[in-house]
């Protein structure tokens, strides 16, 4: 079965210019968003602090729940539903200029004794304690951005030697972009930004790479052939002969990720959300932003074919 | 073109392999007993997201190690300097640094000289006007830090293995944190094993010289305002937890001839009231050195100094040599456990919880069952969707994602890799991604058909014209994911692992695994048309 009719001819060179405005758009929205956040929303991973998911019986509500917190002496930063609705899962946070290490385990043994004594909240139970002390968190951060440096370092160095130094630049330009642009919708949608979202980000960086070589690699082939196709017309042929694979790919992985993203439960839908705006993102910029630059790379530099 | 009989074999072992590999993962414990002796009887590790556990990240003050050492120096110089009756006017520790002052020029220079016959291998000494410093050298400061974090990683091994917890991991991380991992503890134990582990244990001797319930109305006693000018009076401040009003501070010797390191066993015993207290008992040298000490002492308070509080402190009726107890407000758990922190040895530092994770059992079990759900319903999914657009092409994929499956999980278990919640994850995504060198092989297959080849022919052109994109492809990401495995702490270095082996046996599936399959099928028949 042929998704695309062969011999299918979109004339993607063209909508290059309209497809980079778009881009440009996007990555002003995200960067607007980040700013106008202040940056994004860190979790306790990085900032240090302290997070505790409970479970309760009852759908008891974050007000009812903060303000009896409140009363116990104990006001947390945040407390906030995850999950689905009838899951009754929360997470209450504290940061981490309120909460020491021994503070939280007696915050603890209270939480213990509200939920034996409370009737709304009888019957709940702690599922997870996190306490991260402010240390840790500043090396997180600094891992993370050296990790994802480092890894569009690495990709360029492969792609460079594999290909040329217009392809790298494309490449790499082309995984800022998608990482940008998945940032700005975690920070849109005021996701937390914790230690998982950078594996996503990693993951997006691994994904979009990938899809634009085989792009890549296709209009090399093309190249050799010779003949008297101009490079545009090498672009077109390439991106419209890979047309299928790219689309057929996506959909088995937007296919996983949709299934992760409502079955995985609360702990990954954020990874899950992260992984499909990355691989939506990250498709649009293989067919567009990456050869794109390639064809801007090379006019500047006066090369034809 | 025939399928390699060497391939087949490999592909076939290896699919042996990893399925025995994985019987213990789902037989658990309904194993027989004899399969532990012919076949690995460990399977997949899961994470302590998955099956609920402690995580603890400690983090030790390698500082206070080089404190110590200067410390010593200083005693040291002290001492020795005394016995040529050279006073030293002060001492100060900067950093890494200490500074002796002397009264003349003539003590200072009888001080360098034993300073550079006791410390020119780990220190450089200076000298300028009437003061001398010490400044260590780094490789010996390096040596300092790495014996304390070695240390403090032993002790705390001594005492976590002493509780009797399944399965604990103890490992180093970086040069000053050390990661402990107990698996399935429950929330009574965390307590414990976070109090245990905290526990400094340092136990000292000292004779008592006083007491009193005022520090300001004891020191005053004594001529003095500060604690730190009891020094120069071979005394000190101790704060006491004798339970008595007015023993709430002590004056006592400085020195403390005899630590808890010449302990040879701390055990739970009752008192003559029946309450629960600490014996202990010393080994060769302690054992003389405490009969020493109490016998010069006899009549005289001995002090029971524990992490820096004056646990107990009887009056020394006769020599003691070998047995002693610390008495004092504990529960029989107390005791029990401030025995074990003293048998398994005192922390030669403090140490702080730099992080915690506690996940309880109900919340692993949720995680499993979602992730093997999302897993059955993502797999299942591409399945039908890889058939349903590739015909009997799309049972080759789908056979070759199945064995991709097996063989990941083979390599997790086989290599002890722990999986973990977003490791899931990264399965998941492995499997809506392997599909991809199926795809980009079989679309080109179909595009050399177009030129008209023959079925086998586009075959062989659509594997061989593939084979470098789907290498270059996979290789780009396999970059990406062992540079987090490299940077990666806890969950993500799992999710990285996972990955990583995952680009590999998917490499492994596309080209080889799908293309043997597809040789077997096509195998010396004239094949009309390819089912694609």
């Amino acid at each position: 079965m042929d998704l695309i009719k062969p011999g299918t001819h979109i004339d993607f060179v063209g909508k290059m210019g309209k497809a980079v405005l778009l881009s440009i758009v996007l990555i002003l929205i995200s960067i607007g968003s980040l700013i106008y956040h202040k940056g994004p929303n860190w979790g306790v991973e990085f900032t240090g602090g302290s997070e505790i998911q409970i479970k309760l019986a009852k759908d008891v509500g974050t007000e009812q729940i903060k303000s009896t917190l409140d009363k116990a002496g104990y006001p947390p930063q945040e407390v906030q539903r995850i999950g689905l609705q009838g899951d009754n899962e929360y997470l209450i946070r504290f940061s981490a200029d309120l909460v020491k290490f021994d503070q939280i385990q007696s915050f603890q043994k209270k939480l213990e004794g509200i939920m034996s004594g409370n009737d709304d909240f009888k019957g709940g139970s702690i599922l997870r304690v996190d306490y991260i002390g402010p240390k840790v968190g500043a090396e997180l951060i600094e891992k993370a951005i050296i990790s994802i440096l480092l890894g569009c370092v690495g990709i360029l160095i492969y792609v460079m030697l594999r290909f040329e130094f217009a392809f790298a630049l494309g490449a790499v330009i082309a995984l800022v972009h998608d990482t940008v642009i998945t940032l700005g919708a975690i920070s849109v949608t005021d996701k937390e930004f914790t230690l998982t979202i950078i594996a996503a980000l990693l993951t997006i960086i691994g994904y979009s790479v990938n899809d634009t070589i085989i792009i890549f690699d296709r209009i090399r082939e093309n190249m050799k052939k010779g003949g008297r196709a101009t490079f545009d017309e090498i672009v077109n042929d390439s991106v419209n002969q890979t047309l299928s694979r790219t689309i057929l790919t996506s959909s088995t992985v937007f296919i996983v990720l949709l299934a992760l993203f409502f079955l995985g439960g609360s702990v990954i839908h954020d990874f899950a959300f992260a992984l499909i705006v990355g691989v939506l993102v990250g498709t649009f910029s293989s067919v567009f932003v990456a050869s794109a630059i390639v064809i801007f790379w090379r006019k500047k530099k006066g090369m034809t074919v | 073109m025939r399928a390699s009989r060497g391939w087949i074999i490999t592909i076939l072992v290896f699919a042996l392999l990893s399925a025995l590999l994985l019987i213990p993962t789902v037989a658990g414990d309904a194993l027989p007993g004899w399969w532990g002796k012919v076949f690995p009887d460990r399977g997949i590790r899961l994470g302590l997201d998955l099956r609920g556990g402690i995580f603890l990240l400690i983090g030790v003050d390698t500082e206070k190690a080089v404190d110590h050492e200067l410390n010593g120096i200083d005693d040291f110089m002290t001492q020795e300097l005394k016995s040529e009756k050279i006073l030293i006017k002060g001492s100060e520790i900067k950093g890494d640094n200490l500074t002796l002052q002397f009264f003349t020029k003539e003590d200072l220079d009888k001080g360098l000289k034993v300073a550079e016959e006791n410390f020119s291998d780990r220190a450089d000494i200076n000298e300028s006007d009437l003061s001398l410093s010490f400044a260590l050298k780094g490789s010996y400061l390096d040596d300092i830090q790495v014996r304390a974090i070695d240390q403090v990683k032993q002790v705390i091994e001594n005492r976590v293995q002493e509780l009797g917890l399944v399965e604990p991991s103890i490992q180093k991380a970086g040069a000053d944190r050390i990661l402990i991992q107990v698996p399935g503890a429950s929330e009574k134990d965390r307590q414990r094993i976070i109090d245990i582990i905290k526990r400094s244990a340092v136990l000292e001797f000292k004779i008592v010289r006083d007491t009193g319930a005022d520090q300001d109305v004891l020191m005053a006693k004594y001529g003095v305002k500060s604690p730190d000018e009891l020094k120069s009076q071979g005394l000190m401040l101790v704060p006491g937890d004798t339970g008595t009003e007015n023993e709430k501070f002590f004056i006592a010797t400085s020195d403390s001839p005899v630590t808890g390191e010449s302990l040879s066993d701390a055990r739970l015993i009752f008192d003559e009231y029946g309450r629960p207290a600490v014996g202990f008992s010393f080994k060769g040298e302690g054992a003389s050195k405490f009969g020493a000490l109490t016998e010069k002492n006899i009549g005289q308070r001995l002090a029971i100094v524990l992490d820096g509080t004056i646990k107990s402190a009887p009056t020394i009726q006769e020599r003691i040599t070998s047995q002693g107890r610390i008495t004092g407000t504990f529960t029989t758990e107390e005791a029990k456990d401030l025995a074990l922190v003293l048998r398994s040895g005192a922390l030669p530092v403090p140490v702080t919880v730099e992080q915690e994770r506690t996940v309880g059992p109900s919340l692993g079990k949720d995680s499993i069952e979602s992730g093997m759900l999302s897993m059955a319903v993502g797999g299942v999914l591409v399945i039908i969707f890889m058939i349903f657009f590739y015909r009997l092409q799309g049972v080759v994929a789908d056979l070759a994602l199945a064995l991709n499956m097996l063989f990941i999980l083979g390599f997790l278990s086989a290599f002890g890799i722990t999986l973990t919640l977003p490791g899931i994850a990264g399965l998941v995504l492995t499997m809506g991604m392997a599909v991809d060198g199926n795809i980009i092989i079989l679309e080109r297959i179909k595009e050399e058909l177009r030129l008209g080849k023959s079925p086998v022919a586009a075959i062989d052109a659509g594997y061989a014209r593939s084979l470098w994109t789907v290498l270059d492809a996979n290789i780009t990401t396999l970059i990406t994911a062992l540079i987090l495995f490299w940077f990666g702490t806890g969950p993500i270095k799992g999710f990285a692992a996972t990955v990583s082996i995952g680009i590999i046996s998917t490499v492994f599936s596309n080209v080889i695994v799908a293309r043997v399959i597809t040789n077997l099928i096509y195998q010396d028949r004239k094949v009309p048309v390819l089912s694609i």
